[in-house]
Formats: structure tokens, C-alpha cells, sequence
């Protein structure tokens, strides 16, 4: 809850000290709101027009039809990076929060940071370098999910360590009271009591990777078609390609499907965050 | 019921041992009868039941069995937060099926003195503990100790409620399932027992199911004396179990302390000198790490041997 201070009296220069403070704040909420309202305003007007049946029942067809290969290539790519980092970055996170406390913790809690940090074209190009190359995969959805896995796994890692150092250690030592091994404990314990933080840590990610544009330009490729179940040696579409690069073909057909996939981009992270907002809002224990 | 325990305080030779630590007889070095016996109790305006007679029978067990009648023993213990001395040559002798309480004022050493008792300092890197602490004959100090075993024998209910955010049921259930496989019908049966023992059973039998989280506080706590229970353990530390508490939950907490130790040996820490005197047999008062006093509640209560004893009792410090 934020604190209500006591209101002071209006007097003469407190009253132009306040009225120029208020003035300040309002003009800086406008200045951060107003592109955010204006862009949504753009894009849900455009995409409105633009919106119709066919939009998700058929493929796109060079710069017009559907978007029915890049909302499902979007979901393919979404799901196969959590596979792979969700079971890496919860199990680090469940490892810096209870055992990292020396130097190897701190050592993979920097690395972590760093990844973070890294430009996320960078991640791509590398993937482009190692798997599309390297390895010979070509363009597609290993290499994609792979490298969306890659940006994510600092964030659900660090996120899932914050969530179970929340956890009071009142619980841990009523489990240990109980006889309860180490293992126990932390699987039966502390993981439950933390996680609406860890689901928090999924949803945030996947809120990234929906969104994420640059590593996969080098690593999926774009397709028309519906995604055929190849892992490797097969490309796939994804929303926000459709965004990047219809919006600079000179068709009006081309920058309906590119509003509609921003749309479609904006209203996921919109509900992902929903998501998150209600689970910080479920009563975590306290003790 | 009067009759025989001014018989007993008035034994020749027993007198005056109320003290246990201070009794150091040859033949008390493995045989501590000092468990102190002296007659009568303080009870809170009369706020729990009157009915003494389990605690005749034991009592009378206790003087005619000699050591059976101690639960826990306590050495020369020290004990050190790094190398901060937090007690200072404990040793006293918490008396089997009795409700033996800790009072002193914050930072006197009654918590951690407590937390020896089931090795919960373990935890902490920076915590140790020298002397001898026996649970019935062996010393649960030594580094062999299995100290999940310990746990099941020692059970233990902290300050603030800790369930665990899972349904009622399994609360209780879970510390079960650590020591025995039981077939659904008996994990049932068990699960219900303890609910009953520890007063809640009418409460939340119908939302077995739910969320532990969703019970009050004084709910969740009787959860954690319940789920202590459904272990089977022979002792119960209960470490300031209703400070959080509303005086409706406390008192029901107290009543269901009353009840326990017919099958439980309590250890209770509390800071509030009247629960003290509601609901224990022996009362030990620390002051600094070190033991100060230790005898029947109602001495300590109505004539404390020492100064600082009295001092605190009456309010003067603390």
C-alpha cells in the first residue's frame, strides 16, 4: 500500500511549490503514457480492419492471406524454448537460492546477469554461427527455441532463486522439526510455498520469447507454411517476423497482416502479464 | 489427594532437593532423582481443569522408579552463537508426562536451550552446543545422532504457525509418510486422532481438502500441534506457541496442553509468567544463559529461593 502523507496546508509558496510538483508529475505521466496509449491506438485500429476469419484459418500467401502458420510457428517456438529452459533455469534458481551460497553460486549467478544483459541479436547471430551453421540445422525451430531458451534461462533462474529466498525459513525449519530430509524439504516445502513466484518466472519468460524478434530472424527462418514437425532442416514462421517485415513492403494487404500480428503480439504479453498480476496478487504465505 | 503429597514433600531427606541440578548424591550420577515433588500448583483463576490424578500416579511413579521418571537430562551444557556463550552449564531434568516451562526475559537462552533438545541449531553453521543432552539414556549431543529419528521422537511447534501450503489433510499426513507406509483407511484414522488431540477435528473435518492457509491463526497452529502429534513423538518443545495468538486461541492452546501431557513430556517456552503458571508441573527462569531457578511451578510462582527470581515474577525487570 502506498503511504498517504498528511496534506500540508495550501499557503502561498507551498502552494506554487505543489502546484509546479503536481504539474511536474502529471506532464511525466503523460510523457510515458502517451506514446504507449497512441501505439496501442494505432495498432488495435489498424488490426481491426485488418481482422477477419481468414486471419487464423489460412497461411500466408506471400503478402497476403492468413497468419494461421505464424501463430501456431509463434506457439511451437514459445513451447519448445520453455521445454528446454524451464527445467534448467527453475532447477539453477532452486540451486542458487538453497545450496549457492559460495563461490561457484556467485560465479553462476554473474554469468547469469551478463546473459541477461547481452544484446539478443548477439544470441542469435551466435546461434546462427553454432547450430545453423555449425551444426548444419539450417533455419528452424531447434535452432529458434534453442536461442529464445538461452535468453530466457537468466531470467527464470533469477527470478525462481528471488522467489524461494521469499520463502520464510520458519518453513523450512518446521519441515526439518518433522524429520524431513534436505530434499524433502526443498521439493515439498519450499518449492510449493514459492510457486506463484516461479510460475511468475514462467509466464514473464514467455511473455519475452512471444515478443522476441532478433534471435530468430538468424535461426527460424520465416515459412508460409504450417510447421510440418521437423525439428531441424525445415524453417518456420513466427508473429513477429510478419511484423519486422511486411511493414516495409509497399502493400496495403502486407501491412494489414503486420498490424494484425502486432495485435496478436500485444494482446498475448497483455494476458501473460494479466497472468502474472493475479498470481502476485494470490496470498503468498507469511510468517 | 492433598494427603499424599504433603506426605511426600515432607519425607525426611527428600527436602530442600528442589533443585535438580544442584543434587549431586554418588548414586544420583546416573540415578537423578531430583525431579522436584513438592505439593500444590498454581492454577489461573482456575481456568483449567482441577483434576489431578494422572499427575499423583506419575509423580508417585517418578519417586519410585527413579530415573524412568526423567524424559530429558541436560549436562554441563554451553551453548554458542559463534563464539558468543548463549548458555552457560545447563543441567537440569525435564520429568516424563510433565509440563516443564521456560520463563526469562528475551535473550535469556530459553528458545535456544530449547532447540538443543532436537538439534534445530543444527541448521546454522554458526551454532554449537557442548555438555550432554539425554533423551531417556543416550546422549543425542554425540555427532552419531540420526537426527531425522531424533526428530520423529522430539516434535516441535514454533512461535508463529508454519503450515505447510498444502491441504489440511496432508499436513498432518506428510510427517506420517516420512516414518510409515499405512494403508488409506489407517492414514485416515491417524490423521483424524490427531486433529482430535490437538482440538480441531470439529473444526475442519469438513475442509480436509482445503488449503491449511485458509484456516485462522490460531487454527494453523493447532495444524502444527496436530501434525507434531501424528508423528507419535514422546516430547513436545513448544516454543512460545501463543504469543501470536488471540487470548481465545492461547486459552485453547493451554487446555490442549493440559491434555497432551497425559501422553506427551512438554517442554513449553513462554513469555507470559501466567500461562507459565496455568500450565506447567516445573518451571525453570534464566536470566542471561545461565539457569537461575528450577522447582515446582507453584514454589517458583508463590516462593522463589532467590532474589532475581522474585524480581522477575513480580514484574520488577524483564
Amino acid at each position: 500500500m502506498p503511504l498517504r502523507a498528511p496534506k500540508p496546508l495550501w499557503r502561498g509558496r507551498r502552494t506554487l511549490a505543489g502546484v509546479l510538483g503536481w504539474s511536474g508529475a502529471v506532464l511525466a505521466f503523460v510523457l510515458v503514457a502517451f506514446p504507449l496509449l497512441d501505439i496501442l491506438y494505432l495498432i488495435t485500429r489498424r488490426a481491426f480492419s485488418a481482422f477477419s476469419l481468414t486471419l487464423f484459418t489460412q497461411v500466408t500467401n506471400g503478402i497476403s492471406g492468413g497468419l494461421l502458420n505464424a501463430i501456431t510457428g509463434t506457439a511451437v517456438l514459445v513451447a519448445g524454448s520453455l521445454i528446454i529452459a524451464a527445467p534448467v533455469g527453475i532447477l539453477t534458481g532452486v540451486y542458487l537460492a538453497e545450496f549457492g551460497h559460495g563461490r561457484f553460486g556467485s560465479t553462476v549467478r554473474f554469468c547469469s546477469d551478463v546473459l541477461t544483459g547481452v544484446p539478443s541479436i548477439v544470441l542469435g547471430y551466435f546461434s546462427y554461427v553454432t547450430l545453423v551453421i555449425g551444426l548444419g540445422w539450417q533455419f528452424s525451430v531447434m535452432a529458434g527455441a534453442i536461442t529464445l531458451a538461452i535468453m530466457i534461462v537468466p531470467y527464470l533462474a533469477r527470478l525462481t532463486e528471488l522467489a524461494l529466498q521469499r520463502v520464510p525459513n520458519g518453513l523450512r525449519e518446521a519441515g526439518y522439526a518433522l524429520g524431513m530430509r534436505e530434499a524433502t524439504v526443498i521439493a515439498r516445502v519450499v518449492v510449493p510455498a514459492a510457486l506463484p513466484g516461479v510460475l511468475t518466472a514462467v509466464l514473464l519468460s514467455t511473455a519475452i520469447s512471444v515478443g522476441e524478434t532478433a534471435p530468430l530472424i538468424y535461426t527460424a527462418g520465416w515459412s508460409n507454411y504450417l510447421w510440418n514437425g521437423r525439428f531441424t532442416h525445415e524453417p518456420i514462421g513466427y508473429l513477429t517476423y510478419v511484423i519486422w517485415s511486411f511493414i516495409n513492403q509497399p502493400f496495403a494487404s502486407a501491412h494489414a497482416l503486420a498490424f494484425a500480428a502486432a495485435f496478436l503480439v500485444i494482446a498475448a504479453v497483455l494476458v501473460l502479464n494479466i497472468g502474472v498480476h493475479l498470481l502476485l496478487r494470490r496470498k503468498v504465505p507469511a510468517h | 489427594m492433598a494427603g499424599s503429597r504433603a506426605g511426600a514433600g515432607n519425607r525426611p531427606g527428600l527436602a530442600g532437593q528442589s533443585l535438580p541440578h544442584q543434587t549431586k548424591m554418588t548414586a544420583a550420577m546416573t540415578l537423578p532423582t531430583a525431579v522436584p515433588y513438592s505439593a500444590g500448583r498454581v492454577r489461573g483463576a482456575g481456568a483449567l481443569p482441577v483434576g489431578q490424578g494422572a499427575d499423583e500416579r506419575i509423580r508417585d511413579q517418578v519417586m519410585s522408579e527413579g530415573q524412568n521418571g526423567i524424559k530429558l537430562r541436560a549436562r554441563d551444557l554451553y551453548f554458542y552463537y559463534g563464539k558468543e556463550v548463549a548458555l552457560k552449564n545447563i543441567s537440569l531434568d525435564i520429568a516424563t508426562h510433565m509440563v516443564t516451562a521456560f520463563i526469562g526475559p528475551s535473550g535469556c537462552g530459553k528458545s535456544t536451550l530449547l532447540r538443543t533438545f532436537n538439534r534445530m541449531y543444527e541448521l546454522y553453521a554458526d551454532q554449537k552446543a557442548t555438555g550432554e543432552v539425554y533423551l531417556d539414556d543416550r546422549n543425542i549431543l554425540l555427532p552419531g545422532e540420526d537426527l531425522y529419528r531424533l526428530r520423529a521422537r522430539v516434535g516441535m511447534v514454533f512461535q508463529k504457525p508454519t503450515p505447510f501450503p498444502i491441504s489440511v489433510y496432508e499436513n498432518v499426513a506428510f510427517g506420517v509418510r516420512l516414518y510409515e507406509r499405512l494403508r488409506k483407511s489407517d492414514m485416515d484414522d491417524r490423521v483424524e486422532a490427531a486433529l482430535r488431540q490437538a482440538a480441531l477435528w470439529d473444526e475442519v473435518s469438513g475442509k480436509l481438502s482445503q488449503n491449511a492457509l485458509s484456516l485462522s491463526g490460531g487454527q494453523q497452529q493447532r495444524l502444527c500441534i496436530a501434525r507434531a502429534v501424528a508423528v507419535k513423538p514422546e516430547v513436545l518443545l513448544l516454543d512460545e506457541p501463543a504469543s501470536a495468538l488471540d487470548p481465545i486461541s492461547t486459552f485453547k492452546i493451554e487446555e490442549l496442553i493440559y491434555e497432551l501431557k497425559q501422553k506427551y513430556t512438554i517442554a513449553i517456552v513462554t513469555h507470559n509468567m501466567q500461562q507459565a503458571a496455568r500450565v506447567s508441573d516445573y518451571t525453570a527462569f534464566m536470566y542471561l544463559g545461565e539457569l537461575v531457578e528450577f522447582g515446582d511451578t507453584n514454589t517458583i510462582f508463590t516462593n522463589p529461593r532467590k532474589q532475581q527470581t522474585e524480581d522477575y515474577i513480580t514484574g520488577r525487570y524483564g
